[in-house]
């Protein structure tokens, strides 16, 4: 049997005896995600379809699977949705610039040379995809810390009905700068790992510090890196501000209908 | 009220130095990378003029159209012996550009000079593109982010990263320079640092984080057992190393490595929340019913396994994006497509999220442990 049917098979099992229906939600919504990227992937070949909004439109979709199939629409995973849809819009724009500029697109020479029996001439923009595949790194950690910062946010709204917008503000952001710490850790070591084989290389072959940092695999894998941090960190004032706007706003409107 | 006023001076002291600390190396380090062409020994040009000279439409044997054009540059040497010479260099980018680009007055390239004596111009090809400023600039944008958003946190973040990120080179040039060592031997303990490191740096020394640290050890450790045993017993079918790429080394060793690696952020991440909140309502009050505990310890390990599990997916997975275009747009089998360019990333996917699952019960119960021993003492 294959690894991965059985690999797929043990995650299953454990998700459904550690998390019980939740569990195989969460499982099924991995499915579903991996449909939605695979569907972009197929739609992104299409030369006049445009790889920045697909990213818009496959985030969308990813972003209510995650929040709304797992954890069914409530006030919190609309505020957490709502939010991240802000933060991706916000980061794209800059990740566009960033790609632009930076001409990280496409392959490296690192990597060409298993590629030579194909063509490079295929009409794609590569450099929208390469924003693509810095916005889709990130899209799971951001939506995993809007709706971290929007239940407790919640929660201590209820606990203290009379408190401020400002104040709930400041709680969403604490709550953010906890979390902020294991977060980027979460996608930086899965960086690392995924990029070990690049390391060696260049270890092997004794690439010099400056061959390294101008290379452009290096110098891409970077700039993933740390634009998936700068959208972390954008994501925590963008939720928090939002949550406690909608939370203060029912709050006044369930005041005036009293 | 004038101690409240001497720490506050206190206070603003140490942030004063430390916010000129960071903008007098933001400002020595922005200035150092325009200005290190010396440092580099291949000879680097910036682009002072471009001439689109023609295009032609082609179209590939798959019927891909795309654009070629041609572009004669006139650039300045900027080190080497002919500094402040002139070169002619000529680029054919395609619209596409997946492994080229269009260059624009002002990019810095670096290029080889073509020895002719005859001609009196000088003239070469370009080889690479000066990306070492861009990277630096997103870099500090990426720190200013953080200590702006993140305050304190941000600052530890930045600096466990930091420490993280040499520690692994240094793991590796360990395991480069003593061949007898094996590489998964090295990789753990790395991982022993590295949780300790980011854990103690970001929680303090409590029982809190020791609860962490231990979770986050044995959650990683037995998934990759499993993900081990499951390669052993199927003797591992299905997996697809030849475009793992920058193959320099036995593959199915860099494969353990990095899922090792990997996983162990997600992996920490779980730990250190079962653990705080745990503690966190035991704090709250002390004569909570284990049975209380654990509940909502359950409860929340159900909240994050999915977003924590999609987490992983998306940052594996993303990558593959544009050679997975490649080998379609060039006719490529859609199922040796997969196969080919996914099956290590979805095998990395799922033994992390077998990793993260896990650590949702260790994590309960080594907080549970911890909880049990501190009772006791009291």
């Amino acid at each position: 049997m294959n690894v991965l049917v059985w690999l797929a098979a043990i995650l299953f099992l454990l998700m459904v005896l550690v998390g019980g229906k939740k569990g195989a939600r969460s499982f099924i919504a991995l499915f579903l995600n991996f449909g939605v990227l695979f569907t972009t992937i197929l739609v992104m070949t299409d030369p006049n379809a445009d790889p920045v909004i697909l990213t818009i439109i496959a985030s969308t979709v990813i972003s209510c699977i995650t929040l709304f199939y797992i954890n069914e629409v409530t006030s919190t995973t609309k505020t957490a949705f709502i939010s991240t849809m802000i933060t991706i819009v916000i980061l794209i724009f800059f990740i566009v610039i960033v790609t632009n500029t930076t001409m990280i697109q496409g392959f490296g020479e690192e990597e060409v040379g298993e590629l030579y029996i194909f063509s490079f001439y295929i009409g794609v923009d590569f450099v929208k995809i390469a924003a693509s595949v810095i916005i889709m790194s990130t899209i799971g950690a951001i939506t995993d810390i809007a709706i971290s910062i929007a239940s407790p946010m919640r929660e201590i709204f209820h606990h203290h009905p009379t408190i401020s917008r400002k104040d709930l503000f400041r709680a969403g952001l604490s709550i953010g700068r906890d979390i902020l710490g294991t977060n980027t850790n979460t996608l930086f070591f899965a960086f690392f790992g995924g990029y070990l084989a690049l390391l060696f290389w260049f270890k092997d072959l004794s690439y010099s510090v400056g061959e390294i940092v101008n290379s452009k695999v290096f110098s891409a894998e970077m700039i993933t890196i740390l634009c998936a941090g700068i959208g972390i960190a954008l994501v925590i004032p963008i939720t928090s501000s939002i949550t406690a706007y909608y939370l203060v706003k029912t709050r006044e409107k369930n005041e005036l209908s009293k | 009220m004038t101690g409240f006023v001497n720490k506050f001076k206190k206070l603003t002291y140490k942030q004063i130095l430390l916010y000129s600390i960071i903008t007098l190396c933001f400002v020595a380090s922005v200035f150092f990378v325009n200005h290190n062409y010396s440092f580099y020994e291949r000879p680097i040009v910036k682009v002072i003029e471009t001439n689109l000279e023609d295009s032609t439409e082609v179209i590939d044997k798959n019927d891909n159209k795309d654009l070629l054009f041609t572009q004669q540059i006139k650039a300045e040497l900027k080190n080497s012996e002919d500094k402040g010479q002139l070169i002619h260099l000529t680029n054919e980018y395609s619209a596409s550009g997946a492994y080229d680009q269009e260059y624009k007055v002002g990019n810095e390239l670096f290029v080889s000079i073509d020895n002719n004596t005859e001609n009196t111009e000088l003239t070469g090809t370009i080889t690479d593109v000066k990306r070492d400023k861009y990277v630096l600039m997103i870099a500090w944008i990426f720190i200013f982010t953080l200590l702006i958003i993140g305050k304190k946190q941000g600052l530890y973040s930045v600096i466990s990263l930091a420490v993280n990120a040499a520690l692994l080179s240094y793991a590796l040039d360990i395991y480069l320079h003593t061949s007898n060592i094996s590489l998964l031997l090295i990789c753990a303990i790395s991982v022993l640092l590295f949780t300790a490191i980011s854990l103690l740096l970001v929680n303090g020394f409590n029982e809190k984080t020791y609860s962490a640290i231990v979770a986050t050890l044995l959650g990683t450790f037995i998934s990759l057992l499993i993900t081990y045993l499951v390669m052993v017993l199927t003797s591992e079918n299905g997996l697809r190393y030849e475009e793992m790429g920058f193959l320099t080394r036995p593959p199915q060793m860099i494969f353990m490595a990095g899922l090792l690696i990997g996983s162990l952020g997600a992996v920490m991440d779980v730990a250190i929340t079962m653990s705080s909140s745990i503690f966190g309502l035991y704090e709250k009050n002390n004569n909570i019913p284990i049975k209380a505990l654990k509940t909502s310890g359950l409860e929340i390990g159900k909240d994050i396994m999915g977003t924590m599990t999609n987490i992983l997916f998306f940052a594996y997975i993303s990558g593959s994006i544009p050679a997975l275009i490649l080998y379609l747009k060039n006719a490529y089998p859609l199922s040796s497509t997969l196969s080919m360019n996914l099956s290590l990333e979805i095998a990395r996917a799922l033994s992390g999220g077998i990793g993260i699952v896990l650590t949702i019960p260790i994590g309960l119960y080594t907080a549970l442990f911890f909880v049990n021993r501190k009772r006791a003492k009291l």
